[in-house]
């Protein structure tokens, strides 16, 4: 949003003016990313100086940065379903080389990982290229990557492929799997988020959405989740066209 | 493989920050010096790391120093913006085509979403900027400058059936790169009039994927081939399903615009204007579609934004402000009027432009009941016009006809109407706003009666020279085409026609300097009248062929 002023002050004592909750949480929303922005440009550059190692601190400092990138992923994830909603959000498929654009996503997680003692996978031709917004995409692979972490015991794995003309995407862990009432709507994202049990359901919620805004000649994106697969845990799987 | 954040830092290889010289504006200090710690980070030496807080020491730095690299916040506070420091930038040559110019935004914004426009920065990058995620995005841009930098040369070169090849030659092995070598391949195709092999290229494209660039590039070619419908159709198609294209609507708004589909243009451009507010050029076209449609409140509010978004723009233009005044002097504000003819007039020398205000001027004092001075006006411009030191554009000579008709003087109106209809007999748009102004002046049928005529006649001297040399009668297509230049000295095809007349002519009996230069003017008017004209590309080859040989 570029800010012009306008010049011309209006008079608005008599006027009624109507609050728009949606708007106050909209500003309020992309003022605190600026915010947040600036925390995790100041944590990060703590923790690539030299000494940040021997920083007694420095397991805490870790844990905060990643804290503050979660809350930041959750903002833009917010402030882009409110405009996907009003159907003004910028949506910008590129050709996207995947064994690319896996590895800069999993790098931001990689300090974690490594504290958690889990070992990430990518398993990727490096020739593979598709079509698809990567900002929304990253969000919604980092978002099942977080998840992933949270629940996975020692490994995880992403792999992409393409299979019957559309890309397939996978985030898999050998955690103790999806809760059934997740499964249940199999496939239907939308019907399974639960609002009571720990998670907010934003995450899923996003991921079907920007999924399925990818379309191309009349197929839309979806997103999936199963428990087994290579790990024998989560299964987190994107379609897009 | 372990994740571990060295494995990541492999492609910074390729990019040696060393020497580099670097400017990064932002106007909040905190984010300067973490940018700077970042770009230090990467190996940019700390006294080749240029600062600026704002818009006009951006471009003080950047007449300065040759930068490689350009770090900009798009929001810097009062003053220029982002885009306005890059525009100018470009505008002024002060970055060459090896600069990376990265915009730097809190939100994916919708200019993020376009094609290959003239000022673009090379990528957006959304905050929070942090040390991987810039050098990812310099290294990539960095093989794309190179995948395209003998492209581009060619293509600054216009050696358009190079251009093409090297994209040829690239695209068998580059894959990174293969979409956008395929769009500028596209592009090279329609610059030289190639439209059936475009088209061909554009539906292979389109059957692999829906790319709304591929849609709204056929539309290009639908509306160059005056199929305004089906163009119409397959952009409404295109704009629907991707509404953050703001190319396809902007094609839309135009494509109605032609069509006299004011209504519906006017819908299109409010759209666009809600998504992407910021647009000098836009602001102007709503504000004339808006004038059209006879709201001139929605109008005045439109040239307002587009003469203030221009005060920092070097892409401000001189129509907004005409069109700011019209409307003021619509809105019955005619003391404001001629203050913003005061404004333009201070901020524009061209000649076309000065002619245009100063018949602006003579209707706004016409509207305002000063009859005395409009007629004085228009009698200075009625004069200057028949002496023949004096040649208004399109637009200014329909201005002038307009005040020629409010203040009476029908006949000279009638005389330069004829003779602009005689330029451009092909433009609806034109006859369309002729035919107004005859309605205007009380004269609709005698006004049809006299578009059809000058039309028709045009239309028969245009095509004479063409249709001799197919017969073979060289001489007699040279002597037409001279005679129709004489009468129609502003009109495109005749002075395209004309340089193909005296090429053809010379390719079969011998070229002369004095034919080369007749030639080549008549080329150059044409490219200034209507620049990049495929024929005038071809023509002007096939020229330069001939000069070689001698």
């Amino acid at each position: 949003m570029i800010g012009i002023s306008n010049k011309k002050q209006t008079n608005t004592t008599n006027v009624p003016v109507v609050f728009n909750m949606a708007n106050f949480l909209v500003s309020s929303v992309h003022d605190m990313k600026n915010s947040v922005s600036m925390l995790i440009c100041g944590l990060d550059k703590v923790l690539t100086s030299a000494e940040a190692a021997e920083l007694s601190t420095h397991t805490e400092l870790v844990q905060m940065n990643h804290e503050a990138k979660r809350i930041n992923n959750r903002l833009i994830q917010l402030l882009t379903l409110y405009k996907l909603g009003q159907k003004i959000y910028p949506y910008d498929p590129q050709s996207v080389c995947l064994d690319d654009f896996l590895r800069t996503t999993a790098a931001q997680y990689a300090q974690l990982l490594k504290f958690r003692e889990i070992h990430l996978e990518v398993r990727v031709n490096p020739e593979l290229y598709w079509y698809f917004d990567e900002d929304l995409i990253s969000g919604v692979i980092g978002n099942a990557l977080n998840n992933a972490m949270r629940h996975a015991h020692h490994r995880i794995l992403i792999s992409a492929a393409e299979c019957e003309g559309k890309l397939m995407l996978r985030v898999e862990d050998d955690g103790g799997g999806y809760p059934a009432e997740l499964l249940e709507g199999n496939g239907n994202v939308m019907q399974s988020v639960d609002f009571h049990g720990g998670s907010t359901g934003l995450g899923l919620y996003f991921s079907a959405m920007a999924a399925r805004t990818h379309r191309n000649h009349g197929i839309q994106g979806d997103l999936y989740l199963e428990n087994g697969g290579s790990l024998q845990g989560a299964c987190f799987i994107l379609h897009l066209p | 493989m372990n994740i571990n954040p060295l494995d990541f830092s492999t492609p910074a290889a390729e990019l040696n920050f060393a020497g580099k010289n670097v400017l990064i504006i932002d106007d909040y200090m905190e984010m300067r010096s973490i940018f700077r710690d970042i770009l230090s980070g990467c190996g940019a030496e700390m006294k080749k790391i240029h600062m600026a807080t704002n818009g006009n020491e951006a471009i003080a730095w950047l007449k300065k120093v040759p930068f490689d690299i350009v770090l900009c916040d798009l929001i810097l506070g009062s003053g220029k913006n982002g885009q306005q420091v890059l525009e100018e930038a470009k505008y002024q040559s002060l970055v060459g085509p090896a600069c990376l110019w990265i915009m730097i935004t809190a939100e994916k914004t919708m200019e993020a979403v376009t094609g290959t426009a003239e000022y673009q920065p090379d990528a957006y990058l959304l905050k929070p900027v942090t040390e991987a995620s810039l050098r990812s995005r310099l290294v990539k841009i960095w093989a794309k400058k190179e995948a395209f930098a003998e492209i581009h040369k060619a293509m600054k070169q216009q050696d358009y059936s190079k251009a093409m090849s090297l994209c040829d030659q690239r695209l068998a092995s580059d894959k990174a790169h293969a979409a956008d070598l395929l769009r500028t391949k596209c592009d090279l195709l329609l610059v030289t009039g190639e439209y059936d092999r475009a088209k061909k290229m554009l539906e292979g494209i389109l059957a692999e994927r829906d790319f709304p660039w591929a849609k709204a590039a056929l539309a290009k070619i639908l509306l160059k081939k005056n199929d305004v419908d089906a163009a119409k159709c397959l952009l409404e198609e295109t704009a629907e399903a991707n509404p953050a294209y703001l190319e396809a609507q902007d094609l839309l708004a135009q494509t109605l615009q032609v069509m006299g589909d004011f209504e519906g243009a006017g819908t299109v451009l409010e759209r666009t204007a809600k998504l992407s507010p910021n647009s000098v050029i836009r602001q102007k076209n709503l504000g004339q579609v808006a004038m059209k449609l006879g709201k001139t409140e929605d109008a005045e509010r439109a040239f307002r934004k587009s003469v203030s978004l221009g005060e920092n723009s070097v892409l401000r233009t001189a129509d907004a402000y005409l069109g700011l005044a019209k409307a003021c002097s619509a809105n019955k504000n005619s003391e404001q009027a001629l203050k913003v003819l005061g404004q333009l007039n201070k901020n524009f020398a061209a000649d076309e432009v000065r002619v245009k205000a100063l018949a602006v001027e003579g209707l706004v004092r016409q509207q305002n009941g000063d009859s005395e001075k409009a007629k004085q006006i228009a009698d200075e411009l009625s004069q200057s016009i028949g002496d023949g030191n004096m040649h208004p554009d399109s637009e200014g000579t329909l201005e002038i006809a307009r005040l020629l008709m409010a203040t009476g003087d029908k006949e000279q109106a009638i005389r330069l109407l004829q003779s602009e209809i005689k330029n451009n007999p092909e433009s609806a748009t034109l006859l369309r706003d002729v035919a107004e102004i005859f309605d205007q002046a009380g004269m609709g049928e005698e006004g049809v009666r006299l578009i059809e005529t000058s039309r028709q006649e045009a239309m028969l001297i245009m095509n004479r020279g063409v249709l001799l040399i197919s017969k073979g009668q060289y001489e007699e297509a040279l002597s037409a085409m001279r005679d129709a230049y004489a009468v129609m000295p502003a009109n495109i095809r005749v002075l395209l026609n004309l340089a193909y007349v005296i090429i053809t002519y010379m390719q079969k009996n011998g070229a002369t300097s004095e034919l080369i230069d007749e030639a080549r003017h008549s080329l150059q008017t044409a490219n200034e009248l209507s620049p990049g004209e495929p024929r005038f590309i071809r023509l002007t080859a096939a020229l330069n062929e001939l000069t070689a040989l001698r």
